[in-house]
C-alpha cells in the first residue's frame, strides 16, 4: 500500500520541520514547503498525487486562500486542510466555500492531525 | 382610599427624589438638577396661568369698588334731596299758611287773644308742628299770644330774630330757646298795620314735628340725617355729633342750589356725606340739611360679591396649581425616564465598545502568540516523540514527564487564545430554530456525571407551552455553558442548581439559572462582566467566561442581569428574543 503522502506549506520553518518530522515518525511521508509559489510549483511538478495539504493562510508571498484555489485548480481532489494562527471568522468561511477540507487553529494537536488523516484513508479505501 | 392618595401623590411627586446614585451611571447624564427644573417648570407656568387671573381679579375688585362708591353716593343723593324737599315742603307749608292767616285775618282780628286762639287751634288741625301764635308790634311789644307758654307782655326788641324779621317779609329763625327755654323755630312774617305801621305774625315751631319728619328718613343705623346752621351748629339731635346746638366741624365750603354728596372719613371709618341748603321760593332759611352713610352699611352685597370672586380665584389658583404640577411632574418624570434609558444605553455601548476594543487586542495578542505556541508545541511534541519512537526507546520517565508539562502549558495557552479569539468571533452570528429544552438538556449532559458525583440537586423547568426560537444555537449554548460551568464551580455538595424557563411576552423568553453556591460580593457583581476580572486564580479562570456571555446575550438581542447574596447564592436572569431580528443586530 502506498505510503501517505503529505504537504505542509508554512513559512515558520521550525514548526514546519518539526511538525514533518513528527508525521514521520508516525509513517508517513511529508514535504515541507515555506511559502506558496514554491509549494504550488512542486504540486505542479511531483507526478505522485498528493494526500493531504497542511497550508497556513500568512505565508509571505501569497495570501492561503490565493494558494488553496490554485491548488483546487491544479488538482481539486487532494485534501486541503488550513492550518492558522490567524484565522477568522471570515477566513474560515472563504476556506470552507473554496472546499478546504479543514479550519483548525494553531497550536495543532499532532493526534487531531493524525485522526484526520486516518480518516482520509478510510475514504480512500473506500 | 389611601391607594388613591399615595397614587395622586405619586402623580404630582416628581421620581427623580427616589433617585439612587449609581456610580457607573452618573457620568452619563445630561441633566441633574431635576430640583431646579421642576421647580423652574412649575413656577414659569404658574405665573404665566395665573397672572391674567390676578390682573383681571384686580380689575374686578376695582370695578365693583368704583360701582359700590357710585351706587352709595347716588342713592345717598336721592334720600338727601327727598328729605330736603320735605323739610322745605315742611317750611314752606307753615309759611304759607301764616301768610294766608295775616292777609286773611288782617291786623284786628289777630290782635283779638280769643281770636289768634282759634287761629292756632284751626292751624294745629290743618297742618300741626305749630305750638304757639303771636303778634309782635313794630317796637317789639307782644300785642297778643296764643299758646301754652306765658309769653305776655314780653318785649322782643332786642332779640336777634326780631332784628331779622323787620328787615325782612318773610322770617325762619335757627332753632334757639328764648324766653321759654325750649328749643324752637320762629316763623315770622312781616305786615302792616292799617295806620301803615309794622306789625309782625310769629308762629313757633315745634321741633319734634320736624325731628319726625327727618327721622321718617333714617331707614337703618347706618344713616344719620340732621339740620345744622350756616355756622355748622346741630339744630336736630344727631346720632354722630351730638345733641343740639352742639357745634360740628363739618365744613361746607359752598352754597350749592343742587345736593352735594362727597365720600369723607369720620373717626376714621370711611363715610359719604350729602348736604344740602333748605329754602323755599319765598323766603331762605337758616338749614342745611346733612345726610352721613357710614360705607359699610351700603356694602353688604358687594362683599359678599367680593366673596364669591375671591373664592372662585382661589379655589381656580389651587386647580391651576394642581394641573400645573401634573404635567410639570409628567414631562420631568419622562425627561428623567429618557434620561435614564439614555446613561443605560451609553453606558451598554460604552461597555460593549469596551469589551469590542479589548476584544480586538486580545484577538491580535492572540494571533501573534499562537505561531511560537505552535513552534513550542511541536519542539516539545518531537522531543517527546525522539523518546518515545526511536527503535530503542529511551524510557526517562522525568524527561517525559517535563516534556509532558511544557505541553499542558501550550495546551492551556492554546485553550486561553482561543477563548479569546472566540471573544472576537462573538460578532458573527448564524439562526436556526431550536428548542430551549433540548440545548438546556444538552449542555447539562456534559454536568450530568459531575452532579451525580457532588450530589447537586439539578432542576430544570421549562414548560412545553414556549415556543421553538430563532437564535444562533452556539452562542445560545455557549452562554449556557458558559453559566452553568459558573455555577457548578460555585456551588458545594447538596446545593441546588435551578433552571427556570419561562415566556414574558410573544416576543420574549426569560431563563433564570439560579444556584445555592458561594454567591458574589457586592463589590465584585459590578465587576464581573469586565474581561479578565476573575477570583479563580487557583482554577485557571481566564476572565472571560462572563463578559464573553454578557456580549452573546447582546449580540442574540437580550439583556443578563444577576442577583447575588454572598453565601446565599447566585441568580442570573436572560431574557431573548424568540425571535432574533437581524436587522437590530450590530
Amino acid at each position: 500500500m502506498k505510503q501517505i503522502d503529505i504537504l505542509i506549506i508554512d513559512d515558520e520553518k521550525k514548526f514546519a520541520v518539526m511538525l514533518a518530522k513528527r508525521i514521520e515518525l508516525r509513517g508517513c511521508t511529508s514535504r515541507v514547503c515555506y511559502d506558496g509559489r514554491s509549494a504550488l510549483q512542486w504540486i505542479k511538478e511531483n507526478r505522485d498525487p498528493l494526500d493531504l495539504i497542511l497550508l497556513d493562510l500568512q505565508l509571505p508571498d501569497l495570501y492561503g486562500t490565493k494558494v488553496l484555489t490554485e491548488i483546487k485548480k491544479i488538482d481539486p481532489s487532494i485534501p486541503v486542510v488550513i492550518l492558522t494562527g490567524h484565522g477568522t471568522e471570515q477566513d474560515r468561511k472563504e476556506c470552507e466555500k473554496l472546499g478546504a477540507y479543514m479550519f483548525m487553529h494553531k497550536p495543532p494537536q499532532i493526534d487531531e492531525i493524525i485522526t484526520i488523516i486516518k480518516q482520509i484513508k478510510e475514504q480512500g479505501a473506500n | 382610599m389611601l391607594k388613591r392618595i399615595q397614587g395622586f401623590m405619586k402623580s404630582i411627586w416628581p421620581e427623580f427624589h427616589n433617585h439612587k446614585q449609581n456610580v457607573h451611571l452618573d457620568s452619563f447624564y445630561t441633566f441633574t438638577d431635576y430640583w431646579y427644573l421642576w421647580t423652574m417648570s412649575i413656577f414659569i407656568l404658574a405665573v404665566t396661568a395665573l397672572s391674567p387671573l390676578c390682573i383681571q381679579t384686580f380689575i374686578h375688585h376695582q370695578l365693583i369698588q368704583k360701582s359700590a362708591n357710585t351706587e352709595a353716593i347716588l342713592s345717598a343723593e336721592r334720600l338727601t334731596s327727598n328729605a330736603k324737599r320735605s323739610i322745605a315742603f315742611f317750611m314752606k307749608e307753615r309759611m304759607d299758611a301764616l301768610i294766608f292767616t295775616v292777609n286773611e285775618m288782617g291786623y284786628t282780628k289777630l290782635t283779638d287773644n280769643d281770636k289768634l286762639a282759634e287761629i292756632l287751634k284751626n292751624l294745629k288741625l290743618g297742618f300741626g308742628g305749630l305750638s304757639d301764635l303771636s303778634v309782635i308790634d313794630e317796637d317789639g311789644s307782644m300785642v297778643s299770644y296764643a299758646g301754652q307758654f306765658k309769653l305776655e307782655g314780653k318785649n322782643y326788641k332786642c332779640q336777634p330774630w326780631f332784628l331779622h324779621s323787620l328787615k325782612k317779609k318773610y322770617f325762619i329763625s335757627e332753632v334757639f330757646t328764648g324766653y321759654r327755654d325750649v328749643p324752637h323755630i320762629i316763623i315770622a312774617v312781616k305786615s302792616i298795620k292799617p295806620d301803615k305801621s309794622i306789625f309782625i305774625l310769629r308762629a313757633t315751631l315745634d321741633t319734634e314735628r320736624l325731628m319726625k319728619t327727618l327721622n321718617s328718613y333714617k331707614t337703618n343705623d347706618y344713616t344719620d340725617i340732621f339740620l345744622i346752621n350756616h355756622n355748622g351748629a346741630l339744630q336736630t339731635p344727631s346720632t354722630n355729633y351730638g345733641d343740639v346746638f352742639k357745634q360740628t366741624n363739618l365744613e361746607i365750603s359752598t352754597y350749592p342750589t343742587n345736593t352735594k354728596v362727597n365720600m369723607k372719613s369720620f373717626q376714621g371709618i370711611p363715610v359719604i356725606l350729602g348736604h344740602s341748603f333748605i329754602s323755599t321760593d319765598m323766603v331762605e332759611t337758616p338749614f342745611i340739611l346733612m345726610v352721613q352713610k357710614k360705607k359699610s352699611g351700603r356694602m353688604k352685597t358687594w362683599v359678599e360679591l367680593y366673596r364669591k370672586i375671591n373664592w372662585a380665584m382661589g379655589i381656580s389658583i389651587v386647580l391651576i396649581i394642581i394641573v400645573i404640577s401634573f404635567a410639570s411632574t409628567f414631562m420631568i418624570n419622562k425627561l428623567y425616564h429618557l434620561e435614564m434609558a439614555k446613561a443605560e444605553t451609553m453606558m451598554q455601548m460604552e461597555q460593549s465598545q469596551q469589551l469590542a476594543s479589548i476584544g480586538q487586542l486580545a484577538a491580535g495578542v492572540a494571533h501573534e502568540i499562537n505561531n511560537p505556541l505552535a513552534v513550542i508545541n511541536q519542539t516539545a511534541g518531537y522531543l517527546k516523540d525522539l523518546y518515545s519512537f526511536k527503535d530503542e526507546p529511551r524510557n526517562d520517565v522525568e524527561i517525559v514527564d517535563n516534556i509532558d508539562s511544557i505541553l499542558d502549558a501550550v495546551d492551556r495557552c492554546g485553550t486561553i487564545t482561543q477563548q479569546l479569539l472566540g471573544f472576537v468571533r462573538q460578532f458573527d452570528i448564524k439562526i436556526k430554530k431550536i428548542r430551549l429544552q433540548k440545548i438546556v438538556s444538552d449542555v447539562l449532559s456534559f454536568h450530568k456525571k459531575e452532579a451525580e458525583y457532588r450530589g447537586i440537586n439539578v432542576t430544570v423547568s421549562i414548560p412545553d407551552t414556549i415556543p421553538d426560537m430563532e437564535t444562533d444555537s452556539g452562542k445560545l449554548q455557549q452562554i449556557l455553558v458558559n453559566l452553568i460551568n459558573n455555577a457548578f464551580q460555585a456551588v458545594d455538595e447538596g446545593c441546588c442548581l435551578d433552571i427556570i424557563g419561562s415566556q414574558i411576552d410573544t416576543k420574549t423568553i426569560q431563563l433564570v439559572i439560579e444556584d445555592t453556591g458561594c454567591g458574589i460580593p457586592e463589590e465584585n457583581l459590578k465587576k464581573i462582566h469586565e474581561p479578565f476580572f476573575s477570583t479563580k486564580h487557583d482554577r485557571m479562570g481566564t476572565g472571560l467566561g462572563l463578559s464573553i456571555t454578557y456580549g452573546l446575550v447582546k449580540k442574540l438581542g437580550g439583556n443578563i442581569s444577576v442577583q447575588s447574596t454572598e453565601g446565599v447564592g447566585t441568580c442570573f436572569t436572560i431574557t431573548l428574543p424568540i425571535k432574533i431580528q437581524e436587522g437590530k443586530l450590530a
